[in-house]
C-alpha cells in the first residue's frame, strides 16, 4: 500500500502479529467498531455544511444587514452563536470522535469498551447539536461565547462527554492490549480530561425556575465572569481544536505519509508544555478591560512561552514529512495535512503575537481576531479534518475513493478561499484597529463617527463572502467526493479479526536508565544529560491512570494559580458605593440584550485609552460589574462600545434605531428590530429572574429592599410607564408602527432594553447611589410632582423610586 | 530514505503503534533556545512593568497619555469658561472651531445630524431655539441637559473646555440652514453676542 487512495485502498493492513517475545499464552481475537467513526465521520460533513452555510449566511448578513427580512430567527446576534457552535462542537467535535474512536482501537489493539457508549455517545452529541439548533435562533443562549447553551445542554454535554465517551474511552485505555500508549493517546486524555474540567466549571448557574423561559444565570459576575470564561473560552481553544487535532495529526500523518515520526522526545516535551502553560493564557482574551492587570500579565506572558510548545507539533509533523516531499505533490491527503500544520504554525505563532499588550491594544475588538479564528478553525482544524476524511473514507467504506482529482479540487478551492479570507479580514482589522485609535494634531479623534470606521472596511467583508464561498465550494465538492464514495461502498463490510496477546500475558518491559555518556564533568550535570533523555517517561506511557491523574495535576494546578486570586484576593474588585443591583425590569431588559445576542456586535469594556475615552467615555472600572450575570464585555465592535450608552441617547431614538438602523445612522449595518417594539416583555417570569438574583446576592446589602415576587412585577411595570411617557413626550406621539397603527410599548421588549441600555455605565455619576426601594407606597408616596427632584435623594419614595429610570435612563 | 544524519534514524525498540514509528531525534537548538529565551522574558517583563515605583502599568500609561493628549488640545488656550464671551471668542476661529465640531462628531450626530440639520434632536442650523436665548445657555445646554433629560447632560463626559468648543461649533451652525433640516421648533431669538 503505496499511496492512499490508489483502487487498492482496503482497508489497513491487517495488525502485525503477536511479536516474537510474547509469552506462549493464547492470543486474544478482537475486531474493530468501525460503524461508529464511519458515523461520526458522515456526521462531521453533514455538520461541516451546515457550519459553513451559517457562517455565510451571517457573513453576508454584515455588509446586507436588511437581508434577515426582519426575521428575529436569523439576525447576525441569533446565529453567529449557532455558527461557532456548530463549527466547533458539531465539525471540529465530530471530526474529533471520528479520529479518536478509529485510531485509540487500533493504537491499543482493542474494541472500544462497550458498543452501547459508543452508541449513546455518537446519538446523544448529535442530539445536542440539534437541540443547539432549535434554542440559539431562538434566542435561548447563556450569552457566553462559545458556552452559549443554556442549562439543560449543559448537562447533557457533560452527561456524554464525560459519562459516555469518558468512560467508553478510558476503560478502552485500561482494558488495551499495546503495553504503551502512543503520543496520540496522551493528547487525547488531555482532550477528554480538560474540556470536562473546563465545561463544567464554566458552566456553573442558578437556573431561572420559570415556566415561561429557559434561562440560567452564572454564579460568577462581572470581572470574575469574564476571568472563568476566557478560561474556558481559550482552553476550549486548547483543548477542543488543538490537543485532540495533534493527536489526530500524530496518527493520521505518519500513516498517510508511511514515514515515522520525526521526535519522539519532542513528542513528550512538547506535549507536556502545551498542556500545562496553555491552561494560564485565558486572560489575553481580556487585555486592557477591567480584569486585574497581574493576570493579563501572566495570559500574556504565558502566551508568548507558548509559542514554542505549540511549535513542537508543527515540527514534528512537518519534519515526519522529511522523505516524503514526493508524495506531497501528488496525495491531496498530504497536501492537505501539510497546509493544515502550516496554518497550525502560523496561528500558534499569531496567537502569541497577539497576546502581547501593545499589539492587542490594536488588534482587540477588531477583524484581525477574525481572520486568526478563521486560520485555526479553517486552516487548521478544517485542513485536517478533510485530509482525515480523504484517508478514512476508503477504509471505513471498503472502497476506493472516487476522484482523487475531485479531492484536489476541494484542496485548491479551500486554500484559496482560507487565503482570500483571512487577509480580508486582517487588512479590515487593521484598518478598523488605525481608525479607531487616529488622533488628529489638535487631539481630537480623527474618525469621530464609528460608522465611518464601519465603511471603510465593507468591501473587506465582501471578499471575506468570496473566501468563505470558495471554501465551502471545496467542501461541497468534497461531500460529492465523500458521497460517492459511500455509494460505491460493498453490501456488507469485511469485518476483519485482530489476534494480540493480553496485556497481563505480556511481559512488563524495564525501563532502564541510560548510563551517564560524559565524563570528566559534575555528576549533576551527568544526572541532567541522562534526565533528558527522557527515559523515565517511557515508563508513564504504560500507566494510563497514573499518566491521567499528571495531566489533570498539570491543568488544576495551573488553573488554581490564577482563578483563585481573582475569586480571593477583594481588592481585585474594588467595590464601589454608587454601583447598584439592576431594577426588574432592567433585569428583563439585560435578558433580551443577551437573548437577541447583541454582545456579538458591541462591547460594554472602554480600555484605558485615549482614543477610546474620548469617544466612549471614563474607562471602564471592575467594581462597575459586580451585579453582571454573565459579564457581556464582548470581544468584536462590529459597532460601537455600549459601555457607557446609558443617558447619551433618547427612548425615541433607541425605537427609530432598533425599526431603522440605517435611518438613525446612515451606513449603519446593524439588522432592523422591528419585533422589539411589537413582542411584549415577559412580566411573568419577573419573580422568577428576581430571586435567582437573589440567590446569587445572599448577603448583598443593596438588595434588602429589592421588590419580590408581586412587587417586582408592579416595579417593573411603573419603570416601563415612566419610560413609556418620557418617549410619547420625545416622540411627540405614540409609536406608529409599519402598518400606520399606534402601539402602547409599554411592556413592549423595546422599552425593557431601553431601560437597560439607559442604565448602562451611569451608576458610577450616581451621587448619592441610587438606591432601589419597595413599591407599596408609605404617605410620603402621594407626593409625585417632586419626581424631577427626588430621585438622588435616598427616601422610600415611589416618586423616587421610579425616577430612578430616569436618573439612570434620561439622564435629568 | 537518504538523509543527512542517518544514525538519527533508527526506531528505539517498541515504538512501534499500529503500524507507526518514531524516530527519538534531538530536539533541534532552535527551538529550545526559543523556548528558554520566551521563559527567561517573563521575570523581565514583570520586573520592568510591575515593579513597585516602575509606574509602566496600564493606569499609570493611561494616565501619562490622557495628559499629553489635554496638553496637546489645551495647553495653549488653558481652562476655558463656559460664558458667553469665551464661546464667541472661538466662533470663527477654525483651528479651534475644528475641535468642537470633532467633539460634535463623536458625540451629538445621532441626533442632531452630521451637520446639525436634526434628526431626533433639534435643528440647530435654523434661526429658532429651545432652550437657549444667549450663546452662554448653548454651553450649559450641553454641559446639563434640556428637555427633561431628552438632552442629556455631558458634564461628566466631556472635558470643559471640549463643552465650550462644541457650544462655539454649534452656536456657528446657526443659519447654516443645512438641507432635510428638521422643522424649526422654539422661537427666534437675538443674534449671538459675547456680552
Amino acid at each position: 500500500m503505496s499511496q492512499a487512495l490508489p483502487a487498492d485502498a482496503a482497508p489497513a493492513p491487517d495488525e502485525q502479529p503477536a511479536q516474537d517475545d510474547t509469552t506462549n499464552a493464547g492470543l486474544e481475537s478482537f475486531t474493530y467498531d468501525d460503524k461508529t467513526p464511519r458515523m461520526f465521520l458522515i456526521a462531521m460533513y453533514v455538520w461541516a455544511l451546515v457550519a459553513f452555510l451559517v457562517g455565510l449566511l451571517a457573513a453576508v448578513e454584515l455588509p446586507f444587514p436588511s437581508l434577515n427580512g426582519g426575521i428575529e430567527y436569523i439576525t447576525f446576534g441569533r446565529i453567529r452563536p449557532l455558527h461557532t457552535n456548530a463549527a466547533i462542537f458539531a465539525f471540529a467535535g465530530n471530526a474529533i470522535f471520528a479520529a479518536i474512536y478509529y485510531s485509540t482501537q487500533r493504537l491499543c489493539k482493542a474494541r472500544m469498551w462497550s458498543d452501547a457508549l459508543s452508541k449513546l455517545h455518537f446519538w446523544g452529541w448529535q442530539l445536542i447539536i440539534v437541540s443547539a439548533a432549535l434554542t440559539l435562533p431562538f434566542g435561548i443562549t447563556q450569552g457566553k461565547e462559545y458556552a452559549e447553551l443554556e442549562w439543560p445542554i449543559d448537562i447533557a454535554i457533560a452527561v456524554v462527554w464525560a459519562g459516555f465517551f469518558g468512560i467508553n474511552f478510558f476503560m478502552t485505555l485500561i482494558k488495551r492490549r499495546e503495553r504503551h500508549m502512543y503520543v496520540a493517546l496522551w493528547f487525547y486524555i488531555a482532550t477528554i480530561v480538560t474540556v470536562a474540567i473546563l465545561h463544567i466549571f464554566n458552566n456553573i448557574w442558578v437556573p431561572v425556575f420559570s415556566g415561561t423561559l429557559i434561562k440560567s444565570y452564572p454564579i460568577y459576575a462581572g470581572v470574575q465572569d469574564a476571568m472563568m470564561q476566557w478560561w474556558y473560552g481559550h482552553n476550549a481553544v486548547a483543548f477542543f481544536l488543538t490537543t485532540p487535532f495533534l493527536g489526530l495529526m500524530y496518527y493520521f500523518l505518519p500513516k498517510a505519509a508511511e514515514r515515522p515520526v520525526f521526535s519522539y522526545r519532542l513528542s513528550i516535551l512538547h506535549f507536556w508544555s502545551l498542556v500545562f502553560i496553555y491552561i494560564w493564557a485565558g486572560p489575553h482574551h481580556l487585555h486592557y478591560t477591567a480584569l486585574p492587570e497581574w493576570a493579563q500579565t501572566l495570559g500574556m506572558l504565558f502566551s508568548v512561552m507558548l509559542w514554542m510548545p505549540s511549535w513542537g507539533g508543527m515540527i514534528n509533523g512537518l519534519l515526519t514529512l522529511r522523505g516524503a516531499w514526493h508524495k506531497v505533490t501528488t496525495d491531496p491527503i498530504l497536501k492537505f495535512f501539510v497546509v493544515g500544520i502550516t496554518f497550525y504554525g502560523m496561528s500558534t505563532f499569531e496567537g502569541p503575537l497577539l497576546s502581547i499588550k501593545a499589539v492587542n491594544s490594536l488588534s482587540h475588538y477588531t477583524d484581525w481576531t477574525i481572520g486568526h479564528v478563521h486560520a485555526g478553525a479553517l486552516g487548521w482544524n478544517g485542513f485536517l479534518a478533510f485530509g482525515m476524511m480523504y484517508w478514512l473514507a476508503p477504509r471505513l467504506f471498503q472502497t476506493r475513493l472516487y476522484s482523487v482529482k475531485l479531492a484536489s479540487l476541494h484542496f485548491w478551492l479551500a486554500t484559496l478561499g482560507i487565503l482570500v479570507y483571512v487577509i480580508s479580514m486582517y487588512v479590515a482589522g487593521i484598518t478598523q484597529g488605525l481608525m479607531w485609535r487616529a488622533i488628529e494634531d489638535n487631539g481630537t479623534l480623527s474618525y469621530g463617527t464609528f460608522v465611518e470606521t464601519t465603511r471603510a472596511v465593507l468591501p473587506m467583508y465582501w471578499i471575506r463572502i468570496v473566501g468563505g464561498a470558495l471554501y465551502m465550494a471545496g467542501a461541497v465538492v468534497g461531500g460529492w467526493n465523500l458521497y460517492k464514495t459511500w455509494a460505491s461502498r460493498p453490501d456488507e463490510y469485511e469485518q476483519r479479526v485482530h489476534q494480540a496477546p493480553p496485556l497481563r500475558d505480556q511481559p512488563v518491559p524495564q525501563e532502564d536508565r541510560p548510563e551517564p555518556r560524559m565524563v570528566g564533568v559534575l555528576d549533576m550535570a551527568n544526572r541532567a544529560d541522562v534526565w533528558s533523555t527522557m527515559w523515565w517517561h517511557r515508563a508513564w506511557e504504560r500507566m494510563p491512570v497514573k499518566f491521567t491523574a499528571l495531566v489533570i495535576v498539570a491543568v488544576v494546578v495551573a488553573s488554581l494559580f490564577e482563578l483563585i486570586p481573582t475569586f480571593v484576593i477583594r481588592s481585585n474588585v474594588p467595590t464601589i458605593a454608587s454601583v447598584q443591583p439592576y431594577t426588574p425590569l432592567e433585569l428583563v431588559g439585560r435578558d433580551i440584550y443577551i437573548a437577541e445576542g447583541c454582545y456579538n456586535c458591541h462591547s460594554q469594556m472602554i480600555r484605558p485609552m485615549v482614543a477610546e475615552t474620548k469617544r466612549y467615555g471614563e474607562y471602564s472600572k471592575p467594581g462597575e460589574f459586580v451585579y453582571d450575570h454573565p459579564f457581556q464585555w464582548g470581544s468584536r465592535r462590529i459597532g460601537p462600545d455600549l459601555a457607557r450608552v446609558g443617558g447619551r441617547l433618547t427612548h425615541q431614538w433607541h425605537v427609530w434605531h432598533f425599526e431603522k438602523p440605517q435611518e438613525a445612522t446612515p451606513g449603519s449595518i446593524m439588522p432592523p428590530y422591528p419585533f422589539l417594539m411589537e413582542k411584549k416583555a415577559d412580566y411573568k417570569s419577573i419573580p422568577a429572574r428576581v430571586a435567582a438574583t437573589m440567590v446569587l446576592h445572599p448577603n448583598d446589602p443593596n438588595f434588602e429592599n429589592y421588590p419580590v415576587g408581586q412587587d417586582a412585577v408592579d416595579h417593573a411595570r411603573a419603570q416601563a410607564t415612566q419610560i413609556h411617557e418620557e418617549f410619547l413626550v420625545q416622540n411627540a406621539g405614540p409609536y406608529v408602527n409599519a402598518d400606520g397603527e399606534a402601539v402602547d410599548l409599554t411592556e413592549s421588549q423595546a422599552v425593557a432594553l431601553i431601560a437597560y441600555l439607559q442604565r448602562l455605565g451611569t451608576d458610577i455619576y450616581a451621587d448619592p447611589p441610587v438606591k432601589i426601594e419597595p413599591l407599596p407606597a408609605t404617605p410620603d408616596a402621594t407626593v409625585t410632582t417632586e419626581a424631577d427632584e427626588a430621585p438622588r435623594e435616598d427616601d422610600a419614595d415611589a416618586s423616587a423610586l421610579l425616577g430612578q429610570a430616569a436618573t439612570h435612563g434620561g439622564g435629568r | 530514505m537518504a538523509d543527512h544524519k542517518p544514525e538519527l534514524n533508527e526506531v528505539p525498540d517498541g515504538h512501534n503503534y499500529d503500524g507507526i514509528q518514531e524516530y527519538d531525534n534531538p530536539i533541534p537548538g532552535w527551538w529550545s533556545w526559543i523556548f528558554v529565551a520566551t521563559i527567561i522574558f517573563t521575570p523581565v517583563y514583570i520586573i520592568w512593568f510591575h515593579a513597585p515605583g516602575m509606574d509602566r502599568n496600564l493606569l499609570a500609561q493611561y494616565d501619562r497619555a490622557y495628559a499629553a493628549n489635554l496638553e496637546q488640545q489645551f495647553g495653549e488656550i488653558g481652562e476655558l469658561l463656559p460664558d458667553a464671551e469665551t464661546v464667541m471668542r472661538f466662533i470663527d476661529d477654525d483651528k479651534w472651531l475644528a475641535v468642537g465640531r470633532a467633539t460634535f462628531q463623536t458625540h451629538c450626530v445621532s441626533c442632531h445630524g452630521a451637520a446639525g440639520e436634526g434628526a431626533s434632536g433639534v435643528n440647530l442650523t435654523d434661526n429658532v431655539y429651545k432652550n437657549v436665548t444667549n450663546v452662554a445657555q448653548i454651553a450649559d445646554v450641553i454641559a446639563n441637559g434640556a428637555a427633561g433629560g431628552a438632552m442629556p447632560p455631558w458634564k461628566t463626559k466631556l472635558h470643559p473646555n471640549a463643552v465650550v468648543l462644541t457650544a462655539s461649533y454649534v452656536a456657528s451652525l446657526r443659519d447654516t440652514n443645512a438641507p432635510g433640516g428638521r422643522q424649526p421648533e422654539g422661537v427666534e431669538i437675538p443674534p449671538w453676542s459675547a456680552e
